[in-house]
């Protein structure tokens, strides 16, 4: 089979370890309320930057995740993962869809947006772990 | 489409799990190959009939409805 392009193995633990690290980061920031200082956003703002730092982090950390190389990628792996991307991208047109119907208010896109920046990748993520657990418990003993 | 896999896996005496790195796939590949779950691609049945030494024809067979 050709070599599809994918991150290393050890991607997926960087990712995970992005997306963890972010989580506290975000939870600080709601707690205390740092940056909802509407004088301050302009392009490249405190309050930006740090939109832009916990954003990176996660998508990032999950796009890591996602597309590293598992242990042994072979040709049913392969297929495991197509169509798990194909779940992922009809559940995420079906919300998408859904939230478009029912949103009247331009305050709403910005959640949306904010939304299909993660769903995507984050159902794709649990469908592929769950295919591969199912193979794995469907395994016949030799 | 059904194979005798098992059986000329069992006439080469090796395991699942070393049929599967003499052809560079993993073990879970072959257990559901075996069991009828998963068809191979040309490729990986080519390269299994190379390790067996047999044409594709005598491992992988079609079946009726196929």
């Amino acid at each position: 089979m050709k070599p599809q392009f994918l991150f290393p193995t050890w991607t997926r633990w960087l990712g995970l370890a992005l997306f963890l690290v972010h989580l506290p980061v975000i939870l600080i920031c709601k707690t205390y309320d740092i940056h909802s200082d509407p004088a301050d956003s302009g392009m490249f703002s405190s309050g930006h930057l740090f939109f832009v730092l916990t954003v990176v982090l996660m998508v990032s950390g999950l796009f890591l995740i996602a597309f590293s190389r598992e242990r042994i990628e072979d040709e049913q792996i392969y297929q495991l993962r197509l169509s798990s991307l194909r779940w992922a991208i009809f559940a995420n047109y079906f919300i998408l869809i859904i939230c478009l119907i029912f949103t009247n208010n331009r305050a709403d896109y910005k959640d949306m947006l904010r939304l299909n920046l993660w769903v995507p990748l984050m159902l794709f993520i649990i469908i592929f772990r769950w295919k591969i657990y199912r193979l794995n418990r469907s395994l016949k003993p030799e | 489409m059904k194979n005798s896999l098992r059986v000329e896996r069992a006439i080469k005496n090796i395991t699942q799990a070393e049929l599967a790195e003499l052809i560079g796939v993993s073990r879970q590949t072959i257990n559901t190959i075996e069991s009828n779950k998963y068809v191979p691609s040309t490729v990986l049945a080519l390269k299994i009939a190379r390790v067996f030494e047999k044409p594709v024809e005598q491992i992988f067979l079609l079946e009726e409805g196929d």
